[in-house]
C-alpha cells in the first residue's frame, strides 16, 4: 500500500472527529512513514510497519471520550442560514424530548443491567442472612431444651449458607460480565457517531 | 504486563528518551524498543497526554522538505522522572518483601 492510500484510508476511518485532530494524526502518520523510508525501507514496508488500518481506527475512536464525539457529530459543517435557526428553535420541543428520551434510555439500559446484578447479590446476602439466622435458631432450640427439633434449622442453617456460597462466585462472575457488557455497549454507542459521518 | 502499570511506565519512558536532547516519534520508538514494546498510536497518545500536563513540549523543525515535529522536556517532566525514581525505591522495598515472603513459604 502506498502512503497516500494509507493516509487516505486513515482519513476516511477517522471520519467524523475533529478536523483538526484528524490532520494532526495524518500528519503524525505520514511524518513516521518518512521517517522510515529516510532510513532505507522501501514504501510500502513503511506503511506495513505502521500496521493496518482497520487496527489503528479504533485504537484511535476508543481513546476520544464520547462527549466530545457527540459535539463533534452535531456540530454543522457550514454556516446555518435564518430560517434554519428559526426551524431549530420553532421544532426544539420535539428535538430537545427526542434528544432528553435518547439519554433517558441509555440511562435506563445501565440501570437495568446493573439492577439485575444488584438483585443477585440481594439474594446472596439473603441467603447467608438468613443461614446465620437458622443456625443461631437451632442452637437456642437444643439449648433451650427442644432436642433434635433444633437440628432441622441447623440443617437449614447450613444448606442455606452452602447456596450463599455457591451464588456468591455466580454473582462475581455476573458482575465482571456486567462491567464488561457496559464497556462494550459504551464502544458501540462511540461507532454509532463514526459509522452515521461515513454514511453520508 | 499489568495495562495500568505499563501505561504508566510508558509516560516515564517517553520522558526518559527526551531528557538528553530533544527527540521525535520516530526515534523515540527506536530508543525505547530494546527495552519495552510500543505502537505508533500508543506513543501518539502518550505524546499528547504528556503536552497536556505540561511536561513536554513540541515544535516543527523543518527537514528535507517536510516538517518533524521534536518533542522537549520541560521542568515538570523532568520532575515527572525524578518522582518516578523516588516511588520505585519505595516499590523496591516492598518487592523484596514479598519475594522474601515466597521464598519462605516454599521451602
Amino acid at each position: 500500500m502506498s502512503k497516500q492510500e494509507f493516509l487516505a484510508r486513515l482519513r476516511d476511518g477517522l471520519n467524523g472527529l475533529p478536523q483538526d485532530d484528524i490532520a494532526e494524526r495524518l500528519d503524525y502518520y505520514s511524518e513516521m512513514i518518512d521517517d522510515r523510508i529516510e532510513e532505507g525501507l522501501t514504501e510500502d514496508e513503511a506503511v506495513a510497519a505502521i500496521g493496518a488500518v482497520d487496527v489503528i481506527v479504533p485504537q484511535i475512536v476508543s481513546e476520544i471520550p464520547l462527549p466530545k464525539l457527540v459535539r463533534e457529530s452535531v456540530r454543522p459543517k457550514r454556516q446555518l442560514a435564518g430560517w434554519e435557526i428559526a426551524l431549530l428553535v420553532i421544532g426544539s420541543p420535539v428535538w430537545f424530548s427526542l434528544i432528553v428520551a435518547m439519554l433517558a434510555i441509555m440511562f435506563s439500559v445501565y440501570v437495568v443491567i446493573w439492577s439485575v446484578i444488584f438483585s443477585l447479590w440481594a439474594v446472596d446476602l439473603a441467603f447467608a442472612v438468613s443461614s446465620v439466622a437458622c443456625l443461631i435458631a437451632g442452637l437456642v432450640l437444643i439449648l433451650r431444651g427442644g432436642g433434635s427439633a433444633g437440628l432441622v434449622p441447623i440443617g437449614a442453617g447450613f444448606i442455606l449458607g452452602g447456596l450463599s456460597v455457591f451464588l456468591f462466585f455466580g454473582c462475581l462472575a455476573a458482575t465482571k460480565g456486567a462491567a464488561v457488557l457496559t464497556k462494550e455497549i459504551a464502544a458501540w454507542m462511540k461507532s454509532l457517531f463514526i459509522r452515521k459521518e461515513n454514511g453520508r | 504486563m499489568d495495562n495500568q502499570l505499563k501505561r504508566g511506565l510508558l509516560d516515564v519512558c517517553v520522558l526518559a528518551a527526551i531528557l538528553d536532547e530533544d527527540s521525535y516519534g520516530y526515534k523515540i520508538i527506536k530508543d525505547l524498543k530494546p527495552y519495552i514494546e510500543l505502537s505508533e498510536s500508543t506513543l501518539y497518545t502518550i505524546l499528547k497526554r504528556l503536552e497536556s500536563a505540561q511536561m513536554l513540549t513540541v515544535r516543527s523543525v523543518e527537514h528535507d522538505g517536510r516538517l518533524r515535529k521534536y518533542y522537549h522536556i520541560t521542568d515538570a517532566g523532568v520532575r515527572r522522572i525524578e518522582d518516578f525514581k523516588e516511588d520505585w525505591k519505595e516499590i523496591m522495598t516492598v518487592y523484596q518483601f514479598v519475594t522474601k515472603e515466597d521464598h519462605q513459604n516454599h521451602e
